[in-house]
């Protein structure tokens, strides 16, 4: 600190009552707050005295005295103190709202620093980790708060939270106890206000909790419900009237929830116990969790269920015999229906069954035409049946049994079968052809990678099912046109306005959710061509008066021109660095605007008589840069792209009064840009 | 493979697979031209639900198509080609490739409950139990990328990249299960 490192002298005053390091030929203020060992005091006015000196907070990141322009000092460490001081008013804020004590607020902030240097905070929103690492301390310091709590004050998804709180713990390696709804008691009986009687009704409810966690209740449910429903049974148990709805908005649960614990609660043991009994005695029997009896109970409904349909199916089996034998004694009456049959009878011995049955049946007359309606719909019936019955045959091959089997036999077998194959007519045939297809298959992968489809197994009529026919596919297209007119005419609106925007040349490609990319290098023929390109891309500063630069473009020719040149080439095709800091993605060009270039730069705006300081600089870099382009390290590069910018803003700036360049003043030459962290 | 006298029956619900057809697919002649298809213009993918191997499948522009649904390894590639070979009949020049099982969900259930706190105590940074979150304790085993989550009354679902890790997570998780079990009075 032997010398200045604006101006280089060395002569530094040194003032250990501000603590400061001034520099006494520039001015500049080198050091703040010195620490220094020894103690002076200074008289007060009216005799009192005042030890010399300033208080620094223990932790790192306090505000920096604004000296000069310390504003963009905003690199390095001083980032992260930044970080941390803001995480650190973060915690203090939200931890005051829970009503936290400053101790777990400190252990919070503790566990923030080490999120941080974790790297656990990148992608992250800071409002999720902050609440995670607090949450995190209420779990190792056992305080009753709750992760809804945390979520209702961020008004975030318990969950999500949840999910960083538990990324934490686990890259952390803290083992946060499990929660234990005996907490939680305290705080909700406090804020149903008991009163006198609080303590006791906390322990009843207490008592309550310990025994549903026997008779586990409380695996996997939440703690604050059982805590709900254990209060609400202790205030009611000491004469308290506790309205559910009360508990609820205290307790944060629904009203389904509540209920639910009571129910199971009471299908406890416990619950048939009196008050005293359950004060002082201990059931041993421990129960089930009621989801398991719940489950226990579908299985036993379900096989009850199964029993019963078999008795089902045997009932009707009877009385669709019954109903056919009546059928078929109906069906005697009419000698027209049976030439109707005969005509739509395909097997011989269907009609040879059903001539025996009309002997065997008695005549009856039949009158009406409702009757011979219902008759024939039921011979419709029937012929199904029949002609399921034929399938039947042909796969099962027993034509002769069928023919001696008498009427019910046959008849069974129709609706067992009709059961199975009513409901899928198709199935049957293919159901066949799936078995052989499974027996041919053989082979599996193999084929897999090359690429092409190995068809074995596939059944190519039954893709065909899944594919609707022209007449259909014309339906369709008209139903989802209408359907989706909306969205269309949104894509016509978006082709409309793209089409447009490419007529008139602004036509930006954006991709919703691609990385922001570096404008290709305008290819320009000449310098001047270049400027005016990359100008009409990029008119975005209002400080800059194009007007002026482009009249400046034109007036001393080469060097401008040169100087744009080689930035041209060289962010695009080089690797900026130290450059890449800055202004994130915007490569320096000469019509960079100056807001964007950031607070570091703006001290280099000038007038113009340093554009010929800067020329001739530049000039001398420029050979070797342009013989080089790309090829060279970061220092070819700093020199000119450095001094060209200095020169563009001082273009632009061509409004401002000449004045002393920040350049000249700091000695141009030993330019670099490390010493321009500090801020100078 | 089990330690115990009576075996587990591990019961595979849900196989998810992904291939390409290595052409682009044109989603709009898929959505008019096919039966039992959704499409969902706004995220760009139709569904489509075969009957026979029961499989729903994601059907992206790209070519990439994901299945699930499947209850075996072997059924979802069927489900798989099938579906490659209706779009081919849709006039799409499709190629089968890259197929690959990428997830697969089983349960299993244990004849014993399970102490959820007991378990996670005992394997404190691979297990972790939030009530207020889920009920059931997860258990990460890192190494054959399975997770397995513990319910009270003992049952578990198992997800993992194929049906042998499936498998071997079972195992594996059996007798710390067996620790901290908590026999149910039936």
């Amino acid at each position: 600190m032997k010398s200045c490192k604006n101006c280089g002298s060395s002569e530094i005053d040194v003032d250990a009552s501000r603590g400061n390091a001034v520099c006494m030929s520039c001015g500049s203020v080198l050091e703040d707050n010195i620490i220094v060992s020894e103690v002076e005091f200074v008289e007060t006015g009216g005799g009192g005295s005042l030890a010399v000196g300033q208080f620094v907070s223990a932790e790192g990141g306090a505000k920096l005295p604004s000296f000069g322009d310390s504003h963009f000092t905003g690199v390095g460490k001083e980032s992260r103190a930044q970080t941390l001081q803001r995480a650190k008013q973060h915690i203090n804020t939200l931890g005051h709202q829970l009503q936290m004590s400053q101790h777990c607020l400190d252990t919070a902030f503790n566990f923030y620093k080490m999120a941080l240097t974790k790297h656990l905070t990148r992608g992250r929103r800071s409002a999720h980790v902050i609440a995670a690492c607090i949450y995190l301390v209420c779990r190792t310091e056992g305080t009753p708060h709750m992760l809804l709590d945390l979520s209702d004050l961020l008004q975030v998804n318990v969950f999500v939270l949840g999910k960083t709180f538990l990324v934490l713990a686990r890259e952390l390696c803290i083992n946060a106890p499990a929660i234990d709804p005996c907490l939680y008691i305290p705080r909700f009986a406090q804020l149903l206000e008991f009163g006198e009687k609080n303590h006791e009704v906390s322990m009843t409810a207490m008592r309550l909790v310990q025994r549903m966690k026997r008779d586990w209740m409380h695996t996997g449910r939440r703690p604050a419900g059982l805590c709900g429903a254990a209060l609400l049974v202790a205030a009611r148990l000491h004469d308290f009237r506790r309205t559910i709805k009360e508990i609820i908005s205290i307790v944060k649960v629904c009203e389904a929830t509540l209920r639910k614990r009571l129910v199971e609660f009471e299908d406890t043991p416990t619950s048939q116990l009196t008050i005293e009994e359950f004060m002082k005695v201990d059931l041993d029997q421990e129960c089930d969790p009621p989801c398991f009896t719940a489950g226990l109970k579908k299985i036993k409904a379900q096989q009850l269920e199964m029993e019963l349909r078999k008795k089902i199916d045997e009932v009707s089996d009877e009385i669709q015999e019954y109903q056919d034998e009546i059928d078929a004694e109906l069906e005697n009456s009419r000698p027209k229906l049976r030439g109707i049959y005969a005509a739509y009878t395909r097997d011989v011995p269907n009609s040879d069954m059903l001539s025996s049955s009309s002997k065997s049946a008695d005549g009856e007359e039949l009158e009406d035409n409702d009757e011979l309606q219902a008759v024939a719909k039921h011979f419709g019936r029937d012929l199904e049946e029949l002609t399921l019955e034929a399938l039947i045959k042909l796969e099962q091959k027993r034509p002769e049994e069928e023919e001696e089997e008498e009427e019910d036999v046959p008849r069974r077998k129709g609706p067992s079968l009709e059961s199975i194959l009513g409901p899928m007519p198709s199935s049957a045939t293919l159901g066949l052809r799936e078995s052989i297809n499974t027996c041919t298959e053989k082979e599996n992968d193999g084929a897999a990678d090359s690429g092409e489809l190995d068809l074995s197994g596939i059944d190519d009529s039954e893709i065909e099912l899944y594919l609707l026919n022209d007449k259909e596919v014309k339906i369709k297209t008209a139903l989802w046109m209408a359907e989706n007119s909306d969205y269309l005419k949104e894509q016509k609106e978006k082709e409309a306005k793209i089409a447009k925007e490419k007529e008139l040349g602004i036509y930006k490609e954006r991709k919703p959710r691609g990385p922001s990319r570096r404008r290709p290098p305008i290819r320009a023929s000449t310098a001047d061509e270049a400027i005016e390109k990359m100008l009409e891309q990029k008119k975005i500063s209002s400080k800059i008066n194009y007007d002026v630069l482009k009249d400046l473009d034109v007036k001393p020719g080469s060097s401008p021109a040169r100087k744009v040149e080689s930035p041209k080439k060289e962010p695009t095709a080089a690797k900026l660095t130290r450059r890449n800091r800055m202004p994130a993605r915007t490569p320096l060009s000469l019509s960079t605007p100056l807001s964007s270039l950031g607070k570091r730069l703006k001290p280099f705006i000038s007038g113009q008589p340093n554009k010929k300081q800067a020329v001739e600089q530049a000039s001398n870099p420029l050979p070797v840069a342009v013989g080089a382009p790309g090829g060279e390290s970061v220092v070819v590069e700093s020199g000119p792209v450095m001094y060209d910018d200095g020169a563009a803003e001082e273009e632009d700036e061509d409004e401002e009064e000449v004045c002393v360049s920040a350049m000249e003043l700091m000695g141009g030459n030993d330019y670099g840009f490390d010493g321009d962290d500090d801020g100078f | 493979m089990d330690s115990s006298d009576e075996a587990l029956d591990i019961i595979v619900t849900n196989v998810v697979a992904t291939f390409r057809t290595r052409c682009h697919l044109n989603l709009r002649t898929i959505a008019l031209e096919g039966t039992n298809v959704i499409y969902k213009p706004e995220v760009g993918k139709v569904l489509m639900k075969l009957r026979k191997p029961k499989i729903t499948a994601s059907i992206w522009s790209s070519g990439k198509i994901i299945c699930t649904g499947a209850t075996s390894e072997d059924e979802a590639k069927l489900g798989a080609r099938r579906l490659a070979r209706c779009l081919q009949k849709l006039g799409f020049k499709v190629r089968f490739s890259a197929f690959r099982v990428v997830n697969v969900l089983a349960v299993c259930s244990m004849p014993f409950g399970v102490h959820l706190i007991d378990f996670t105590k005992n394997n404190r940074p691979i297990a972790s139990y939030e009530p207020e979150l889920h009920p059931a304790a997860t258990y990460r085993i890192k190494h054959l990328k399975a997770t397995i989550q513990v319910f009270s009354t003992g049952s578990i679902t198992v997800t993992g990249p194929n049906v042998q890790n499936v498998a071997t997570a079972v195992e594996q998780v059996y007798p710390l299960l067996f620790e901290c079990q908590k026999p149910l009075c039936k």
